[in-house]
């Protein structure tokens, strides 16, 4: 994603060698991604959900 | 010794082969008072480098050299930046890619040397639509 737009940053972060920050975001189990300080996601999803909680977007309705 | 097997470095040489940018892997690390993993992830980017000509490493001092660390914006280490052809991805690694993040960094260098980004058209167009800074960590182990 950070490839695609110059308004976004990706970090990969190793938890157990920043434990401050695992604890700072309550990393429990891996992976969990947190975006701007305050969305958070656990574990791994599909592309087009995973793009849609990072970014924030709402659900598509069923069908 | 390196780490990884012939074979696998053979399977690693074959999927780099797609790069035709030049890639840069800059590797921050502490000497004094930092964590031996910078020592892992220098190892690791250097065998990755050798596998590729269009792959390179360049080392700085996470203490000594501030202008790159405040340009990059990096606040811990070891930290990994990864360049296009000099111009920065906006792709960071954090501690010493091994394990499953490994496969991470790869991908991250593959798309760095190729420009091209493997994501559903509609993926790709809600991503390039973000008009706002949004920073995305995602926290991972090697296993």
């Amino acid at each position: 994603m950070a490839a695609a737009n110059e308004n976004i940053t990706a970090d990969a972060v190793e938890a157990t060698e920043f434990m401050d920050l695992s604890r700072k975001y309550r990393v429990t189990g891996v992976p969990k991604t947190i975006v701007n300080e305050t969305i958070e996601i656990m574990g791994g999803l599909p592309e087009k959900m995973f793009v849609r909680q990072v970014l924030d977007l709402p659900e598509e309705p069923e069908a | 010794m390196g780490l990884l097997s012939p074979q696998d470095e053979a399977t690693l040489k074959a999927h780099l082969s797609s790069i035709t940018l030049p890639v840069q892997l800059v590797l921050f690390t502490q000497t004094f008072g930092g964590s031996e993993s910078g020592d892992v992830a220098k190892q690791i980017l250097n065998e990755i480098a050798s596998l590729n000509d269009n792959i390179s490493v360049i080392e700085k001092n996470f203490v000594l050299d501030t202008e790159d660390k405040a340009k990059y914006k990096i606040d811990k280490a070891p930290a990994i930046v990864i360049l296009s052809d000099h111009t920065d991805t906006r792709m960071r690694m954090y501690g010493a890619p091994t394990g499953y993040e490994f496969v991470g960094l790869v991908e991250a260098i593959i798309v760095a040397g190729t420009g091209k980004i493997d994501l559903d058209p509609e993926t790709m167009a809600w991503i390039q639509a973000v008009d706002t800074p949004t920073h995305i960590q995602v926290f991972s182990t090697p296993t």
